[in-house]
């Protein structure tokens, strides 16, 4: 299998496996995989600033095992930016931040086709930049019913002042995000505003939404994952790949699209492959950069 | 499971929390004579990826290692927590971190070679364990030039640091284009050999060529990729064949946020979901 | 006085078998701490607390979990753990003999001395070849439920037996990545002569643990209840790379 050492920013990197298919019902390599990464590099990068990375390892393709990892590997170059994290009363450990291409393309080549980040940064892991709804179809619901509860949320939390952006998983749901990007709220605050968000998006849609994760609350309804406020939680990044048959990608998508698509009924149109999730990218910029950048303060806690 | 490496074990030991964000095992200079050269130190030995997570078997969840205080019976945060030296039964003398530090001020962030020796002179009983240090911003250029001469002299540099309450004695050497760092140990702490050490006995020379023939028949170069750990690849296994009949457990809720949430937020919401609705 | 043997094995390969009984070659001393409750100075205990009812748990109720996926654990039980468990046996079967020093340091753990258990004539005739040939054998065992891989080598008429990492738990230095520099000649001859100025012969005996005994003496002084001035640790500043070769040139003439 070939090996080639490149060279990003004067660092010294040794990619290998190009010609390994990861998607062996698309016909997808480990290079197209690096190719994706590096052309989408600079919208991604800002999402994976300073953030812990955790991996997720295909090393023999999508339809094989994966192996997760939280700690930065240790055969790792002297160069990959790293942090060490304390959770209480738990070991301390160190971890990668994809903070500049040479580290995303070293993170890709080790076939992490995932890329999982939590809410708050590393230097402040108490401190979430966003809160998160995590809307996740049960069985006999699709990603159409997510997009409805989406657009209702969307309504809901703009009458309380609240702006949001919302993304693909790239799997069967939705990730609508609510900027805070302020160092006084807590996880406390967003786990307790999205809890009765939740809960009244429940009550007032009942045959639509649940708010309770428990499997038998969830059949035919959207999940409203509000625990994943939490600073033990991951969400997948922005214009991460996933895992899945065919190379899809995490993306951000406007409320209006959402509207279209409320209304046309195609659920495919929102499985988005890596080249459409470039050319929608380039021609659009980053939908998600108020995300970073827009400062909110969560009412009435 | 294997053991910890000494430098991470003394910091965790300590009880004391690190700040968060911060890079690496250690960050510091290197010296000899008059250069200084900004390093960090990171791990040779990767414990390995089969790490076991304890777990409460009632509920699955996640088990944290914490301090009790046993005549209270309570659990005792990081800040109420010190460090005491034992001088009686009972009797403790605090000693706080600026302390600590202070009884080797200059030894706590600096690597200082003390002189360099022969690499072959160094017996590898006295090895305790191998570390790395890498260059830090604008360290690069001195950094490979001790590379570079302690591979073209074949020495070794000797020094010692501070980390936490613990000196260390130190090897650098030159390794494949990196230095190296070994903690080593000291010299009271090699235990003598001289009783199991069998009196010297005159050995015949077909004994010898005996064994000289046996060992010619099985030379080889080092490979150390032949050898397989076989338990953790059968951990690994085993690991594998129950994630794929799906036993997962899932850790429960950590249902923090009590109640409904406070009127005032629940109120604005019903309101807004008025509005909402009535589009 | 050497300790008790923690161990009783045999080295075999060919028709050559040598009983052994394993040492430890360290006995490391240090100062200990306790953690102490600042308000009362009562000694603290570790204990397992769990996350959720923030209660202690006791050992039997503990489980041992992997974790595959975020907050998703496999469980693992203590008899599917046995079961890996390698076979015990005495025996330290060598598989190859390698040159002395192809072995790198990264790859030791632990340094056994070995005192034969009765044939001490073939441990000798061993050591003594082993250490005319200058070669190891690299061999594996299983000691205490657990699979090693080693080297056995000798030290004049000692054999010792040090148990080595396996290959991807030791990182390998080009894993690192580290750039490639040129450097000009006159650094490196000034750099070489102040490091051959700088050298001597390996005497470990000539270091002690200091900081243990000056620990010690801060321990002793407020003990006393005398005053203890905090001194703040010295940073070194790093030499800029435009400096390098003024300050090699400057240690030369120190030392010179």
């Amino acid at each position: 299998m070939s090996r080639k050492i490149i060279e990003i920013a004067g660092k010294r990197l040794t990619l290998s496996n190009l010609e390994t298919d990861l998607y062996p019902s698309y016909g997808f390599t480990k290079a197209h995989i690096l190719e994706y990464y590096r052309r989408i590099s600079k919208f991604i990068l800002p999402h994976l600033k300073d953030r812990a990375l955790t991996l997720k390892r295909y090393p023999e393709g999508v339809e094989k095992e994966f192996f997760f990892e939280k700690r930065c590997p240790s055969h790792r170059p002297a160069w990959v930016p790293t942090a060490r994290i304390l959770r209480h009363g738990e070991e301390p450990m160190t971890v990668c931040l994809v903070n500049d291409l040479e580290t995303l393309i070293w993170v890709a080549n080790l076939a992490s086709l995932e890329l999982h980040v939590p809410l708050a940064r590393a230097g402040s892991p108490e401190t979430p930049d966003s809160m998160v709804f995590d809307l996740d179809p049960g069985d006999g619901a699709d990603i159409l019913d997510c997009t409805r509860v989406a657009l209702i949320l969307r309504d809901l939390l703009a009458n309380m002042a609240l702006t949001s952006y919302v993304k693909t998983s790239g799997k069967k749901g939705l990730h609508v995000y609510v900027p805070v990007n302020h160092k006084e709220t807590t996880f406390e605050d967003t786990k307790g505003f999205s809890k009765a968000v939740a809960e009244i998006m429940q009550k007032s849609y009942p045959e639509l939404v649940t708010s309770k994760m428990a499997k038998e609350y969830r059949k035919k309804k959207v999940f409203i994952n509000w625990s994943q406020n939490d600073s033990s939680k991951t969400m997948i990044c922005v214009y991460s790949m996933r895992a899945r048959e065919k190379p899809v990608v995490s993306v951000p998508m406007e409320w209006k699209e959402l509207e279209k698509l409320a209304e046309k009924a195609d659920p495919e149109r929102m499985q988005i492959t890596h080249s459409e999730a470039i050319s929608r990218t380039e021609a659009k910029g980053d939908l998600f950069q108020d995300v970073i950048t827009k400062e909110q303060r969560l009412p009435h806690l | 499971m294997r053991t910890r490496d000494p430098i991470s074990e003394s910091k965790r030991a300590s009880g004391k929390e690190e700040e968060p964000g911060s890079h690496g095992i250690w960050s510091g200079t290197i010296s000899f004579s008059l250069v200084a050269i900004p390093v960090q130190l990171v791990k040779a030995v990767d414990t390995g990826r089969v790490s076991f997570r304890m777990l409460h078997n009632k509920d699955y969840s996640p088990l944290q290692r914490r301090m009790l205080c046993p005549e209270e019976d309570t659990i005792v945060p990081p800040e109420e927590i010190i460090r005491g030296y034992q001088t009686g039964p009972e009797k403790y003398i605090v000693v706080t971190d600026e302390e600590l530090e202070s009884v080797s001020p200059e030894r706590s962030r600096t690597i200082e070679i003390i002189e360099f020796i022969d690499i072959k002179e160094v017996d590898s009983v006295y090895y305790d364990h191998p570390y790395y240090l890498v260059p830090s911003k604008g360290g690069e250029r001195a950094y490979h030039l001790l590379v570079e001469v302690m591979r073209r002299t074949n020495k070794a540099g000797l020094a010692k640091f501070v980390l936490g309450e613990r000196e260390y004695l130190v090897a650098v050497k030159s390794v494949e284009g990196a230095l190296s760092l070994v903690t080593l140990h000291y010299s009271e702490e090699i235990l003598p050999t001289e009783d199991i050490i069998p009196e010297e006995v005159k050995i015949e020379a077909d004994e010898k060529r005996r064994i000289k023939e046996g060992i010619n028949k099985m030379r080889a170069d080092f490979d150390p990729e032949k050898y397989a750990d076989l338990r953790r690849n059968k951990i690994l296994a085993l690991l594998k064949k129950k994630s794929r009949e799906k036993v997962l457990v899932e850790a429960p809720e950590i249902e923090e946020v009590e109640g409904k949430g406070p009127a005032d937020l629940i109120a604005a919401l019903e309101e807004s979901m008025r509005k909402v609705k009535s589009r | 006085m050497a300790s008790g043997a923690i161990w009783k094995g045999e080295i075999n390969f060919g028709n050559i078998s040598v009983p052994v009984k394993l040492h430890t070659s360290i006995r490391e001393e240090r100062v200990m701490f306790h953690l102490l409750h600042k308000r009362d100075h009562v000694r603290l205990r570790q204990q397992m607390i769990c996350a959720y009812d923030r209660q202690p748990v006791p050992a039997d109720d503990q489980a041992k979990g992997f974790e595959v996926e975020e907050g998703k654990y496999v469980i693992v039980d203590p008899e599917e753990l046995e079961e890996t468990v390698p076979e015990s046996s005495r025996v330290i079967e060598v598989h190859e003999f390698v040159s002395t020093g192809q072995i790198s340091a990264v790859f030791l753990e632990r340094v056994y001395n070995l005192e034969p258990d009765g044939r001490s004539k073939e441990y000798t005739a061993l050591a003594k070849t082993l250490t005319e040939m200058a070669v190891q054998g690299v061999c594996t065992w299983t000691m205490r439920k657990r699979s090693y891989i080693g080297a056995l080598h000798a030290n004049g008429r000692l054999l010792r037996l040090s148990t080595l990492r396996y290959a991807d738990e030791v990182v390998p230095a080009k894993a690192l990545e580290l750039e490639r520099f040129s450097l000009s000649e006159k650094e490196i001859r000034i750099a070489s002569d102040l490091i051959n100025h700088l050298s001597g012969a390996f005497q470990p005996e000539k270091f002690k643990n200091e900081h243990q005994k000056k620990l010690q003496g801060l321990i002793d002084r407020k003990a006393r209840g005398e005053k203890v001035v905090v001194l703040r640790p010295k940073r070194l500043k790093p030499t800029a790379p435009d400096k390098l070769l003024q300050a090699l040139e400057a240690s030369l003439k120190q030392v010179a």
